[in-house]
């Protein structure tokens, strides 16, 4: 990994906080922003490149005028697709932003065909099982963002709770990024100390149902998504990968046998590092678990078979 | 709001604490008292050129006299005789406890409001020491203890595992010396208990390593103890109470009924911001760790013992409670 080069598709509030954390954070050496609306990928390329100004080690910053400028690419985070709207649910989004990602990861394929890809878009794990469908890369190679935000957004519960900075607390949120996600505040450390030993049962789990509604939460308010957290946890993501750190991240990955299923994508912990996903670890989860990771399983077999049947993906063979 | 520390010793540690400090530019200056004026006035100038290099605001100055102490929002009391090959932390006992003495004197003095972080060792004596002596409210007086010690977990852990570094989340309790408490049952990784990842022969060396960690790089070393880690692991306290993050670190506190003790110091889980010790975290312990943590109370409570056979205390204002 030797060009620290990232390509980000879909250059809307999602992918432009992504590259402009990046940037501040001086993780990459290049970033291209590419977005299908003429002058939004040029204009936020060149407002981040003087900001950069002020940054120590500043990252190079360009527009991509055609898809195929993604070259060479280390990594490519994949934000393009339609936003969920106030009362749209994700199963809404599915056809049309398969679509999208179909064209977006071909595009891919051709052009930056060693590189690591993050897809973010929504419905998120059948978005990356398309997009594993779609390039035929290695499992390692397709990440999909879900824990490292849905983590983050616990974290934030926690530390909303308990007055404890929870910068500390891990980001074990398991199953779909959906309605179904689990999150698991009861194996998380707050600083050195189990956080079973900080709340109540009952806390607990207003933990868990604040954490699930933490994304609906703000599409209420705002009308449309949320895009700081998102675009952190994939800058986290991200220098994860080019710096090699092989950190533990929560996120949706194909699975061939872990957890007893195969042939989907969901989010389990992962080891992160310059190979993409190095590890899939296996929780030893209770029954309770089991059963909601099934039911998690399940809507996202859901989602894959409705692109079957509408012979989304006829067209590739493998 | 000029924020200063003081480093009371510039040996090793005391000198890495505040390299580690101007580094980050925690604070805008940092004091460092020692015995030998011109050798903190060298490593002074030395650390402040550093901070320029770095593009840090942090400024290094040397205290001519205890009187330079004064306005310090922390000191830090790294003071005190090494420990060699083959001498414990009780052999210490003694000879450390009137230095630190001295020095809590001279903060009591000179900087009333400060909060302390001792660091000498045997370390939870000494921080019993110093909360005796300066007279502080308990909250003021913290020993450095529980971070490193978790902080080698942490090491041993990743060692085994390969992955994960920055993301162990380690706990030990009890004392800084051959009795201390490591918690594997409260250790994870990134959320995933250890238990998942390892055999309980495998936790059993982590923990066996990790009592010994300190011995292992005395030993290695030849002369002098370990500092790295120990000036990182204080340095994280200091940024926890300047910064108020209000963050959970295993210090060495004393203990006033908490765990079912008092007029003791040990190391317990405590939340730590500008106000010092805000709070302690009284965690639910299963039997055995109770009692290790009992073992390891009685063993400081022994060198507190013999510190007031040997008169020690004698001449100390504060009324002890016992």
């Amino acid at each position: 990994m030797t060009n620290r080069k990232v390509g980000i598709v879909g250059a809307g509030a999602v992918g432009a906080t992504a590259a402009y954390t990046l940037s501040m954070m001086g993780t990459c050496r290049e970033i291209v922003l590419f977005d299908i609306a003429d002058g939004v990928a040029k204009g936020k390329s060149i407002d981040m490149a003087q900001a950069n100004y002020y940054s120590s080690n500043p990252t190079i910053i360009t527009a991509a005028l055609d898809a195929s400028d993604i070259k060479d690419c280390d990594i490519v985070v994949v934000t393009a697709g339609v936003p969920r709207k106030g009362d749209m649910t994700r199963a809404d989004l599915l056809m049309i932003n398969a679509k999208i990602i179909k064209q977006v990861v071909t595009n891919i394929k051709e052009n930056s065909p060693n590189a690591i890809i993050i897809c973010v878009s929504n419905p998120l794990d059948v978005m990356t099982y398309v997009t594993k469908r779609i390039t035929g890369w290695e499992n390692n190679r397709i990440i999909g963002l879900a824990g490292a935000l849905d983590g983050s957004r616990m974290a934030y519960q926690i530390q909303k709770l308990t007055g404890v900075n929870a910068s500390q607390a891990g980001s074990l949120v398991i199953g779909d990024h959906g309605e179904n996600m689990i999150p698991l505040p009861h194996k998380i450390s707050v600083g050195d100390i189990p956080l079973t030993q900080l709340i109540s049962k009952d806390e607990m789990e207003g933990i868990i149902e604040r954490t699930k509604n933490g994304g609906a939460e703000i599409v209420k308010h705002l009308g449309t998504s949320g895009y700081y957290g998102p675009g952190r946890a994939i800058a986290h993501m991200v220098e994860a990968i080019l710096n090699d750190s092989k950190t533990i991240i929560s996120s949706s990955v194909i699975l061939n046998g872990e957890y007893g299923y195969s042939d989907v994508s969901v989010g389990v912990p992962v080891v992160l590092g310059a190979s993409g996903v190095e590890r899939i670890i296996e929780l030893d989860l209770d029954e309770h678990t089991k059963e909601k990771f099934a039911i998690s399983v399940k809507s996202i077999r859901e989602g894959i078979d409705i692109l079957e049947e509408n012979n989304f993906f006829k067209s590739e063979k493998e | 709001m000029a924020s200063k520390v003081t480093v009371i010793g510039t040996g090793n540690f005391g000198s890495t604490v505040a390299f580690i400090l101007a580094m980050r530019g925690s604070c805008h200056e940092v004091v460092l008292r020692g015995r030998n004026i011109n050798v903190a006035k060298g490593k002074a100038l030395d650390m402040s050129q550093a901070a320029n290099a770095a593009r840090e605001h942090t400024i290094v100055r040397a205290a001519e006299g205890p009187e330079d102490m004064a306005g310090s929002e922390i000191v830090v009391i790294t003071a005190g005789a090494p420990r060699t090959p083959g001498m414990n932390r009780e052999d210490l006992l003694l000879k450390n406890a009137k230095i630190v003495k001295s020095y809590s004197l001279e903060i009591k003095e000179h900087a009333p409001n400060a909060i302390v972080i001792v660091v000498s060792n045997p370390l939870d004596v000494m921080t019993y020491v110093a909360y005796k002596y300066t007279g502080f409210p308990r909250a003021r007086i913290l020993g450095m203890a529980g971070i490193l010690d978790a902080a080698r977990m942490a090491h041993f852990i990743y060692e085994k595992l390969g992955y994960g570094a920055g993301q162990i989340r380690a706990t030990v309790m009890g004392g800084h010396g051959d009795t201390m408490v490591p918690l594997p049952k409260f250790t994870t990784v990134a959320g995933v208990p250890i238990e998942d990842l390892f055999d309980s022969e495998e936790i059993g060396e982590i923990v066996r390593k990790t009592k010994n960690g300190g011995a292992q790089i005395v030993d290695l070393l030849g002369d002098g103890s370990a500092y790295y880690a120990p000036a990182k692991s204080t340095a994280v306290m200091v940024d926890a109470i300047l910064k108020d993050t209000k963050q959970i670190h295993s210090c060495a506190v004393y203990l006033e009924g908490e765990y079912g003790y008092s007029d003791i110091v040990s190391g317990v889980p405590a939340m730590i911001g500008a106000k010092g010790v805000e709070q302690i975290i009284q965690m639910t312990l299963k039997t055995l760790q109770i009692a290790r943590f009992k073992n390891s109370v009685a063993s400081v409570q022994e060198m507190v013992d013999s510190l007031h056979e040997s008169g020690f205390f004698d001449d100390c204002e504060k009324t002890n409670d016992k």
